[in-house]
């Protein structure tokens, strides 16, 4: 039972690196799955997380909707879609969309309730409209957060782009469940030890994105360990 | 000038803030709005650039409802600075200086261009352009905020509290920087604060306001030390405020005795005679300069030989000095006070002795001054 | 299917006392367990983690790894030498809990301001009296806030477990559900699995409020430190993510 040897030899295997079921077409599948949800997640959470934070009102709504959708068991959204709509990409849209909307909307809106109300004041005893106040302050300010919502969302998001193998799409959750039914041990080994490398560019990624666009006032301590 | 009239503002608990409140405030001159905590400075100063809106009555900035403008137009010809600065901690102090200017839609490098100006004048830097406000001290985190607020040359400046977070000595050097700011901008200053003396300092005219928020009293403030209209007022500019008051009054009205300032070189016997005729206890030794050197009691020299020259003799410490041209009464009752001889010594600006006044002869003063309704001015 | 109503109420009439109330009490007993595990190994790593700085990144980092991996494949992986036991889902599921209660566990035990701790430190508590009547009580709101969290992701990753044939309302809608193309179980798995995460963040809050007695009068602010632990103060703080 020498683990490494056997991941070795899996991923050592020629037939895995060329090919629609390569290790390089699983890998790009699982991005663009990923990306995918991420993306729809994105561009419904961070509007209603900015809108409801800036406003103050339907912040207990958003709050319950999040915890809603961070009850719901995939596995069940994942097959109610299919059931409805059919194989293919939106029952695993609709679940990974499920899964990432909490983290980025929580994280949102606590940014932008975060901001202190006496720089909120002066924003508007200068002059500023609403959507300056948004634009102008609540937004750089509430970045850092919802960086880390987005990031919290696209390693979960990343995880969880297995099930698409269920539902007879590609991605790296093939090799888990290709795997399983040949009783192929290193392959569920080497699938999920993909699954952690994308985690990790996730990671990396998002270091890299709070350096470039969070402004160095807001930067005092270096960035956490991860 | 800013009128309030008959303004009230209740808030939708009920609070009356601000009861029928009638206040002309002067273009051109900072007026203070003093009184103790909630009793509507605040909401009166917000509800010029509408921060809060008012329930009744009318605000108008020369002539024109504040109500007829749009408020974020209207608050863009404000200028508005806060307690703590409220700095906005994603933008270099440049930046944060220029806020106003890129609301109004200015070339980017114009408005910075202005904000480096603005940050010389308040008295920053140029090395401090890039930083962020948090790498500033409150001190210098006010004057950036002070720099923001008068970017766009607003003729209003509104200002709550602004020097209150920082320590004593700081805001001794703010206010003087505002003082010399105003002298140089003659903006129409509105100045919000709990602290009688900072509004003395500051302030051309004074509000005091009484709890529930109704007007106490609006004069000038050598007038409010002089003639408190009752015992809120009193009670509140303190008990103090014959003392404070003496700030009003110039000391170059002094009579000060020159006759008992000897030279270092006159011999002992010399000065008991001068002593004598000037039936003074103290003379005051001065050096070939006539720059003070310390006191000489009668005393000492009746004990000393003839022949020794004053300045060989053990002098007692001159202690402190007032300048005779541009101290108040109250310089020179502190000077007094402070010296060892009971005597304040007059100097001229440049350091020169003129003569010296006796506590006694200072009481003669302030008792004729406190008969002045009004003083002739000059502050310290 | 189309012409089939969305929801066979007579069959859940049916199964109410049948299959419905086996797999929701599976549910039960795979997802209570794992949060627990999780509690009893979140402590000792977030305290270790409090008093002895150094050893903070490295634990945090793990528990993040370990969130990554993919769920099925952590089961599929025990499965073979865990077989048809519950443990096969409740390692893994309490392993997952980590990511999320370390931190709070860390960020409520640093709760207590350094004047308390001085404080208490000068009246002669010593380091283990102080964790437990100090520093332990005033983390209670905040990891209690993380359990809440906790909770509900567990409960509803439990669903997964079915696929390695384990039961629990998964199965209902993988089995009863998807294999015969029958909506309703899959809408009633779903119902239930999220009516029970409601109902245990529901307890979880009670518990709390009997726990800390000293926050009732001030719902506010201990809404403010938990909201604290959870989000804010985070332009500094990058680990404190939401999940
Ligand atoms: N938004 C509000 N809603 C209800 N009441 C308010 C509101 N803002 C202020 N008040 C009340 O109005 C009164 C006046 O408040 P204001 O802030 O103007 O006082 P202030 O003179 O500035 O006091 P301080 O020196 O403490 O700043 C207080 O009783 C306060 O509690
Ligand atoms: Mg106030």
């Amino acid at each position: 039972m020498n683990v490494v040897l056997w991941i070795l030899e899996w991923f050592g295997r020629p037939e895995q690196w060329t090919g629609t079921s390569g290790i390089p077409a699983r890998f790009l599948e699982h991005v663009l799955y990923s990306g995918l949800a991420l993306l729809l997640s994105a561009a419904i959470a961070v509007p209603v997380g900015l809108v409801t934070g800036h406003t103050g009102r339907g912040g207990f709504l958003a709050a319950t909707l999040a915890n809603f959708a961070r009850a719901l068991p995939t596995i069940g959204v994942l097959m109610l879609v299919v059931l409805v709509l059919g194989i293919g990409l939106a029952p695993v849209m609709a679940a990974l969309v499920a899964l990432a909307v909490p983290p980025i909307l929580v994280n949102t809106y606590e940014g932008v309730r975060g901001v202190d109300p006496q720089l909120r004041d002066a924003a508007e005893g200068m002059g500023m409209r609403g959507r300056e106040v948004l634009l102008r302050l609540e937004t750089p300010i509430a970045l850092p957060l919802i960086l880390v919502g987005l990031r919290t969302a696209a390693i979960q998001v990343v995880s969880t782009a297995t099930i698409a193998a269920f539902v007879g799409l590609g991605g790296l959750g093939r090799f888990i469940v290709d795997g399983r039914a040949r009783q192929d041990f290193p392959m569920i080994l080497g699938g999920s030890l993909l699954v952690v490398l994308l985690a990790l560019i996730v990671i990396v990624l998002f270091a890299l994105l709070r350096r470039v666009l969070v402004a160095r006032g807001l930067r005092r301590r270096a960035a956490a360990p991860i | 000038m800013i009128t309030f009239e008959d303004v009230t503002k209740r808030f939708p608990d009920g609070t009356v803030a601000v009861d029928h409140l009638d206040l002309e405030i002067p273009t051109g001159r900072t007026t203070v709005l003093v009184g103790p905590s909630g009793c509507g400075k605040t909401t009166s100063l917000r509800m010029i650039n509408r921060m809060v809106e008012l329930t009744s009555g009318t605000v108008a900035i020369d002539g024109d409802d504040v109500r007829t403008r749009e408020p974020a137009v209207l608050r863009r010809s404000i200028g508005y600075v806060i307690q703590q600065a409220g700095l906005f901690p994603h933008r270099t102090v440049l930046d944060n200086i220029a806020t106003v200017p890129f609301l109004l839609g200015w070339d980017k490098r114009k408005a910075r261009e202005r904000a480096g100006e603005l940050m010389e004048l308040v008295g920053l830097e140029p090395g401090q352009a890039r930083r962020y406000p948090h790498q500033l001290s409150g001190g210098q985190q006010q004057r950036v905020g002070v720099a923001r607020a008068l970017a766009a040359d607003p003729p209003v400046l509104l200002m709550d509290e602004p020097f209150s977070a920082v320590d004593p000595v700081v805001r001794a050097s703010l206010q003087e920087e505002l003082i010399r700011l105003q002298d140089e901008l003659q903006k129409t200053i509105v100045f919000v604060t709990h602290d009688i003396e900072e509004a003395v300092k500051i302030g051309d005219a004074i509000a005091v306001f009484r709890p529930g928020g109704r007007l106490a009293q609006f004069d000038v403030p050598e007038r409010l030390l002089a003639e408190p209209v009752d015992e809120f007022v009193e009670g509140f500019i303190g008990y103090d405020r014959g003392v404070r008051r003496l700030s009003f009054f110039p000391a170059r009205t002094l009579s000060l005795r020159s006759d008992v300032v000897v030279d270092a070189g006159t011999s002992a016997e010399k000065a008991r005679s001068v002593a004598r005729d000037a039936a003074e206890p103290w003379l005051l030794v001065v050096d070939p300069d006539k720059r003070p050197l310390g006191w000489v009691s009668a005393e000492t020299l009746e004990g000393a030989a003839g022949d020794r020259e004053l300045g060989s003799l053990a002098l007692v410490g001159y202690g402190h000095i007032f300048v005779v041209a541009t101290d108040s009464l109250r310089a020179a009752l502190d000077a007094s006070v402070l010296s060892p001889a009971g005597r304040a010594i007059g100097v001229d600006t440049d350091g020169t002795v003129v003569g010296v006044v006796s506590q006694a002869d200072l009481g003669a003063a302030i008792w004729s001054a406190g008969d002045a309704a009004v003083p002739v001015g000059g502050r310290d | 299917m189309t012409e089939a109503p969305p929801v066979d109420w007579g069959w859940i009439q049916r199964q109410l006392d049948g299959v419905i109330a086996d797999r929701l009490l599976e549910h039960l007993y795979l997802s209570f367990p794992p949060i627990l595990l999780g509690l009893l190994v979140a402590l000792p790593l977030g305290i270790a983690s409090a008093r002895w700085r150094p050893v903070y990144p490295p634990v945090l980092s793990g528990a993040n790894m370990l969130y990554a991996i993919p769920s099925i494949a952590l089961f599929y992986l025990l499965a073979p030498y865990t077989g048809l036991t519950p443990w096969t889902a409740i390692i893994p599921l309490a392993l997952y809990t980590l990511a999320i209660l370390v931190p709070n566990v860390v960020d409520g035990l640093n709760q207590v301001p350094d004047h308390v701790r001085q404080a208490a430190a000068a009246m002669g508590f010593g380091p283990l009296r102080r964790l437990l009547q100090v520093e332990l009580p005033a983390a209670i709101p905040v990891v209690a806030a993380g359990l809440r969290v906790a909770s509900v992701a567990t409960i509803s990753m439990v669903s997964v477990a079915s696929v390695v044939g384990l039961g629990g309302l998964g199965q209902l809608i993988l089995t009863e559900g998807f294999q015969r193309q029958f909506p309703t179980p899959i809408i009633a798995g779903i119902l239930l699995s999220v009516l029970l995460a409601f109902l245990t963040d529901g307890a979880l809050v009670l518990l709390q409020r009997w726990l800390t007695p000293w926050t009732r009068g001030r719902r506010a602010e201990a809404g403010r430190a938990s909201r604290r632990a959870r989000a804010s103060s985070a332009p500094a703080r990058e680990e404190e993510a939401v999940p």
